[in-house]
């Protein structure tokens, strides 16, 4: 029989086969215009600013294109002594250009990023320049101010030569190239994000700590109880959860502080004397209370989702094969349960490791995290490339979090309700 | 097709009803010194010129108006900005250039505003507004005895107890200094020169390190205006810095148990900027002018102890006298520009700190972690 003869076709002649695919194209389509708003919010909302950071953080082409004869000229500057004539002549053309289309004022902005000490310099030399003579330049620049004949000057200029790079991403693990081109650690006084990540990571890592213990008697608690009793528990659980953040955070602080209702209630059992009111504020130990007790639902709910499932017939049974309640928890209750807690676990995790108002208002000056950091940078001093870099560091790292534990739990052992 | 047409019309209403109010949008730092703003001179501009003035409150910083500017949705017109922002702010092309003297009403008696103005402005951006004061106070209950010096504030065996100091390094490493024995100078030079060498930033940053480690001691950072009178009414701190107008607010209208002390204190200047290309550039520009000429200035400091950037018009509050909005407080004698006050002072250096400030704040928040 040739292949012919074997293809069926529908009543019009056209093989079924291809009708079909014709159908569910069809449906196929009708799908993906369904799904279509949400995939246009996703890239509008989340790859795209994404992709902007990425980009701002490296794109260094603003410096690049404003100083273009310079760069040129300093191409064949080895970068030990004092760039030549050539060099110093190149950069008054390109500054001459700038502050007739008035961008000047951008360039001592971005080069303030790089060295301290540049915006100064580069005001005076906006003003001195309108009298200076032809040729020379290097003479008479280097008359401005005294930096103009430091050479570290020339060098952070140079530095600013290619169109993209990584110095942002170095600077947030306190790291930089230094003129020799390796790539080194910024002096100590200056180390503050190494210092920052660590202690992002351990509050974080605490809170969760703090939460899962918390939360899990909680949540078993609210699974086995009747309905009548969990469902007022729940609400209890719930309630905070609907309140604001900032009115948490700032209740905790009217309980936490020096005269606080805590304090006033340990000095009138005599805990503590009226002197020494204990420090629970503006430090570490406020970060930690006030940041469990905000994320604590976000623990107990998977958690107790995976609980309600589990049938109590199950603990019932262990005990009668003999084991004590503590085996027949351990060797049966608790595994069963072990997808909420990756759940919570990495929910809380994730959501601390970014927290930044909880700190920034109840953790003083120990207390703050590297979330804290980037707003300082967004707000502050407007290197929002640095804060793009830092902010895609701390979204990898939530990634390489995600990544191990898929590996350690296994990502389909999630389960949240 | 009906429901849709009157969605329309619904939108379009809502729109016109926005851009034609010719509302202006001033933003500045909340509390008592919007509120003496919005009194002094905001309300009184807004009748004479017919428009709207809508006060929004912001805690500094450039990155509101850059990330408006940069999605090109810009809806403030004027702001309330430190020195640094002004330079900044303006290299950066977010603000109008001003051609001073056209653009700014003369004196009274006929002075050019440039002339008027106590110092030139920082950048071409700026138009001076008030003139205020980084000092401290001390909690009167919580101390035995009365600090009167800068360096009252970092001895802790005489005053025991925390500091309220502020969260960055501006001013905090002039009054260290101050403090350390270092006179400040015509104006704050000798502390500015100091500052300009690395050993004399080591030395400034190890003074407050040493306030903040030690036991007796310790320090709590303010951001907030209002935050050095909640601390010190609390009784979280027996002393901090702040600035003068909000202790004093807090003193006479709060009746809070604090005094000011006026050695060493950092003179600083506030700004207004107009946004370019914001909203209502065109009404903003006028607002702008009237709130800043000299009777309108003068009037602020009837609800708040800041003084006011022209000379005209501390004349105007002299002869008015009492000029506190309660009828009885003298006022020139409580603003940081008064000659009692100013015995020992710096003026806080905007260029210095536009120059070294990033490198600083940085090297001020790894002092600030190792705590």
């Amino acid at each position: 029989m040739s292949s012919e003869t074997q293809k069926i076709l529908t009543t019009d002649g056209i093989p079924l086969e291809v009708s079909l695919k014709k159908a569910e194209r069809k449906n196929k389509l009708k799908a993906f215009i369904l799904v279509a708003p949400l995939l246009l919010f996703l890239i509008i909302t989340y790859i795209f600013p994404i992709g902007d950071m990425l980009i701002r953080s490296v794109d260094d082409r603003e410096v690049t294109n404003m100083l273009p004869k310079t760069f040129k000229a300093m191409e064949s500057w080895d970068g030990q002594e004092l760039p030549s004539e050539e060099v110093f002549e190149a950069f008054y053309f390109d500054m001459k250009l700038l502050i007739e289309e008035r961008r000047e004022g951008k360039l001592s902005t971005q080069m303030n990023f790089t060295k301290n000490g540049f915006k100064s310099i580069l005001k005076k030399l906006r003003r001195e320049m309108k009298k200076f003579d032809e040729g020379n330049y290097k003479e008479q620049i280097m008359a401005v101010h005294k930096r103009w004949a430091d050479v570290e000057y020339w060098r952070a200029i140079k530095a600013r030569s290619p169109s993209f790079t990584n110095q942002k991403y170095l600077k947030g693990i306190d790291m930089y190239t230094n003129e020799k081109g390796e790539i080194v650690s910024v002096p100590e006084d200056r180390q503050i994000h190494r210092i920052l990540w660590f202690r992002t990571l351990e509050v974080a890592f605490f809170v969760t700590v703090f939460c899962f213990l918390m939360a899990y008697p909680i949540a078993h608690l609210l699974a086995t109880l009747p309905m009548k009793y969990s469902n007022l528990l729940m609400i209890c659980v719930l309630l905070p959860f609907w309140t604001s953040l900032l009115v948490r955070t700032a209740s905790w602080m009217i309980l936490l502080q020096q005269n606080g209702i805590i304090n006033d209630f340990f000095v009138w059992i005599g805990l503590v004397s009226e002197d020494n009111r204990i420090e629970m504020m503006f430090n570490k130990t406020g970060t930690y209370v006030a940041m469990t007790q905000i994320l604590l639902p976000f623990m107990v709910l998977p958690l107790y989702s995976v609980m309600k499932t589990i049938s109590p017939s199950l603990m019932r049974a262990g005990k009668s094969l003999g084991g004590t309640p503590f085996v027949a928890f351990w060797k049966v209750y608790f595994p069963l349960t072990i997808p909420g807690i990756g759940a919570g676990c990495l929910l809380v995790f994730i959501l601390a490791i970014g927290y930044y108002i909880t700190p920034a208002l109840v953790g003083g000056a120990s207390g703050t995290l590297i979330s804290n950091q980037i707003a300082f940078h967004m707000k502050s001093t407007l290197d929002w490339s640095f804060a793009s870099a830092m902010g895609l560091m701390l979204l990898s790292g939530v990634l390489v979090i995600y990544w191990l534990y898929n590996k350690v739990v296994g990502i389909d052992n999630i389960k949240l309700g | 097709m009906k429901k849709l047409s009157k969605l329309l019309l619904a939108i379009s209403f809502a729109v016109s009803m926005a851009t034609s109010a010719f509302a202006v949008t001033v933003v500045s730092w909340g509390g008592a010194y919007t509120e003496s703003q919005k009194q002094g001179y905001g309300d009184p501009t807004a009748k004479a010129l017919g428009i709207d003035i809508n006060w929004v409150d912001y805690s500094g910083g450039l990155s509101e108006i850059k990330a408006q500017k940069e999605a090109g949705a810009i809806t403030w017109d004027i702001i309330d900005v430190f020195a640094m922002d002004t330079i900044t702010g303006c290299d950066e092309g977010l603000f109008v250039e001003f051609d001073f003297d056209k653009d700014f009403p003369p004196a009274p008696d006929g002075t050019p505003a440039s002339k008027d103005f106590f110092t030139s402005m920082p950048s071409k951006c700026a138009v001076g507004n008030i003139l205020y004061s980084w000092n401290y106070a001390y909690n009167t209950e919580a101390n035995k005895g009365t600090p009167k010096t800068i360096k009252d504030f970092f001895n802790t065996k005489k005053f025991p107890g925390k500091r309220g100091i502020y969260t960055g390094a501006l001013t905090n490493l002039e009054i260290a200094l101050a403090a350390d024995g270092i006179k400040p100078g015509k104006g704050g030079a000798n502390i500015y020169e100091a500052l300009e060498t690395e050993k004399g930033v080591e030395r400034a940053m190890n003074k407050i390190k040493e306030l903040c480690t030690d036991p007796k001691g310790g320090c709590v950072f303010w951001s907030a205006g209002a935050q050095p009178a909640e601390l010190l009414v609390s009784g979280e701190v027996v002393m901090s810095t702040g600035w003068n107008g909000r202790l004093f607010a807090a003193e006479m209208e709060e009746g809070a148990p604090i005094r000011q002390v006026w050695d060493g204190q950092g003179l600083d200047y506030e700004y207004f900027v107009l946004v370019k290309g914001g909203p209502n550039e065109a009404e903003a520009k006028k607002a702008l002018a009237m709130m800043t000429n000299t009777e309108m200035l003068a009037g602020s400091a009837k609800y708040i102890a800041y003084a006011p950037w022209r000379k005209s018009s501390l004349d105007v509050i002299a002869k008015g006298e009492p000029w506190y909005k309660d009828g009885k407080t003298e006022m020139l004698s409580q603003m940081p520009t008064a000659p009692a006050n100013t015995k020992n002072y710096f003026l806080v250096d905007p260029i210095y700190w536009a120059d070294n400030g990033t490198e600083l704040g940085e090297k001020w928040e790894a002092m600030k972690a190792g705590l």
